[in-house]
């Protein structure tokens, strides 16, 4: 019986050339895709690593909590410009921006939701510079440079990030859920709130948070809109100072000093960043719908 | 404004018991009068001019082969077809002598009255056990907590769920089987005191074992609640229900009512040729 079984060539296991090229070519892609990987890691290590060295060496109390003039010099308006820029912002671009991706997700018939998201897309992809000339153009005259032009520019940039977020995350909520709701004889817009959003708020809060670490991180558009300035008062009807700015004017310097506050600053803010993602991270994590 | 007499529609052979409506007697109550019920979506006719009365406190089974409207009938009797793109209905559904698909009548209304379960069990992701079977009470305005709580218990009572999930009302109701699952979807549905439940091919995605169990809750949910059940098993059909209506897909690939009638009748001697051949596995 199995010498019959044996004489039939489907049933040779043993490796031919054929077998041993594949292994070959698979090992080479194997490597191949894992050296790109470790590319990609190399320069955030890199500027983690650099931050941290440049930064490190000057980041005091005094330097969180003194502003530009005093002495030892400080950039406290710079942090408090850009929470409070960044904070204004996203109160008024979350509920617009989620209003409206529930809006184009649940209500939109199909043709206004394709050119609703075309319309989204170009917003993520406009230039954030281009932001800032259209609010130095429409609220700046009005206004003046101010924290209000700063966090309209940022407004704008800020809207189609959480609106995107929240349609993504809303279609991939199954249409059972509306479904078995509906059934209940539970209104559409209750459905919408308490089933369908609260399914996928995880998600829609994703939006939020990367809508905040990109307002944060904005430079072009607060140069056009909010300036900067070494007052350390917060008034929003005023120019005020932003992180970034301060790392944009200060790296140029021939002041060794100087350059180090750029640095300096750039540490505070990429760990500013680093703990709201991270924070946000654990909390989506452990909510964990889809 | 509703005649109560049998539809003199020739495919819809009803129940000869029902052809009077005797209000004292519950077994012979018509439920629900479906007259020329069509059900479109966009220009296609999925259902043509069905016309069939439901009995009160009964099991009534919708079977027939895949394609042939069954489903889109059933969520046609809670206007839940309607909720589709493009799905519209022709023809009257009459509840107590109302037509559901009047202009004054609102749809959140028919629904909280005609509750549904679906093939697939979908509790709520974001809620636990509890809140699941609490929701549609909460979402649509009940709040006192002592209330709920009480509706909760009986309500996963009478879906014969209460002694497996009283100690874990907290856990999320995905946590639970599949079978359970579509027990706490049934438990949801009836929290809210619908008159009638649709179900949409409730054991479909079930194993045998928790398929039985839902066939005995379905058992005794009739002594309380009209049922209406698609279903692609027939002896299912057989086993749970006590009318019958055969569907078939005509030539414009629309689904028709073939007959309906006592669900012994149909499966040992029925009138249409048709029938006598899905019964018998012949085709379908």
């Amino acid at each position: 019986m199995s010498q019959a079984l044996s004489n039939r060539p489907g049933l040779d296991f043993s490796l031919t050339p054929h077998d041993i090229k594949r292994r070959r070519v698979n090992q080479l892609a194997l490597r191949i895709i894992q050296i790109a990987a470790i590319i990609a890691i190399v320069p955030l290590i890199a500027i983690v690593f650099v931050i941290a060295s440049k930064g490190l060496p000057h980041l005091n109390l005094s330097f969180l909590v003194n502003g530009p003039l005093e002495r030892p010099t400080g950039i406290v308006n710079a942090i408090q410009g850009s929470l409070v820029m960044t904070f204004v912002a996203i109160v008024a671009a979350a509920p617009v921006g989620i209003a409206g991706g529930i809006y184009l997700n649940e209500y939109a018939s199909r043709n206004v939701a394709r050119v609703g998201e075309l319309l989204i897309d170009v917003m993520l992809g406009i230039p954030s510079i281009l932001a800032g000339l259209f609010i130095y153009f429409a609220i700046v005259p009005i206004l003046g440079h101010s924290g209000w032009a700063g966090a309209s520019a940022l407004t704008v940039l800020m809207i189609p990030v959480v609106m995107r977020t929240t349609q993504e995350v809303l279609r991939l909520v199954p249409a059972g859920l509306r479904e078995a709701s509906l059934a209940l004889g539970v209104p559409q817009w209750k459905t919408t709130v308490f089933v369908t959003c609260r399914t996928a708020i995880s998600g829609i809060m994703t939006g939020v948070v990367l809508a905040i670490s990109r307002g944060l991180g904005e430079t072009a558009p607060l140069l056009l809109t909010s300036q900067s300035s070494n007052d350390t008062a917060i008034n929003l009807g005023q120019p005020m100072n932003a992180m970034t700015v301060v790392i944009y004017q200060n790296a140029g310097s021939s002041d060794p000093q100087v350059v180090a506050t750029a640095w300096t600053t750039a540490l505070v803010l990429f760990a500013l960043a680093l703990i709201l993602n991270v924070a946000v991270r654990f909390k989506t994590v452990n909510n964990r719908i889809f | 404004m509703e005649s109560k007499t049998t539809s003199s529609s020739a495919r819809a052979i009803t129940n000869p018991s029902s052809g009077a409506v005797m209000n004292n007697d519950r077994k012979s109550v018509i439920a629900m009068q479906l007259t020329d019920v069509e059900a479109m979506y966009g220009s296609f006719r999925a259902v043509n001019k069905v016309s069939l009365e439901i009995q009160a406190r009964s099991v009534t089974s919708f079977i027939g082969p895949s394609g042939c409207g069954k489903t889109t009938l059933l969520r046609t009797l809670n206007r839940m077809h309607e909720t589709l793109p493009g799905a519209t209905v022709k023809g009257s559904i009459e509840v107590n002598g109302v037509n559901l698909y009047g202009a004054s009548i609102d749809p959140v209304r028919v629904r909280r009255s005609i509750g549904m379960v679906f093939q697939k069990p979908n509790p709520f992701p974001a809620m636990s056990i509890a809140q699941n079977v609490a929701s549609g009470l909460r979402l649509s305005g009940m709040k006192a907590n002592k209330q709920v709580a009480e509706i909760v218990e009986e309500s996963l009572r009478k879906s014969a769920l209460w002694d497996e999930v009283k100690d874990k009302l907290n856990e999320p109701g995905i946590s639970l089987s599949g079978g359970q699952q579509q027990r706490l979807c049934i438990a949801r549905a009836i929290a809210v005191e619908p008159e009638i439940v649709l179900m949409d091919e409730p054991c479909s995605a079930l194993d045998p074992l928790a398929t039985l169990k839902i066939e005995e809750l379905i058992s005794e949910l009739k002594t309380r609640y009209t049922i209406v059940i698609v279903t692609h098993n027939m002896q299912q059909a057989a086993r749970v229900s006590d009318t019958t209506a055969f569907f078939n897909m005509g030539a414009d690939r629309g689904g028709f009512l073939v007959e309906t009638g006592p669900t012994t009748k149909i499966f040992t001697n029925p009138t249409n040729k048709l029938t006598e051949d899905y019964i018998a596995g012949r085709f379908g």
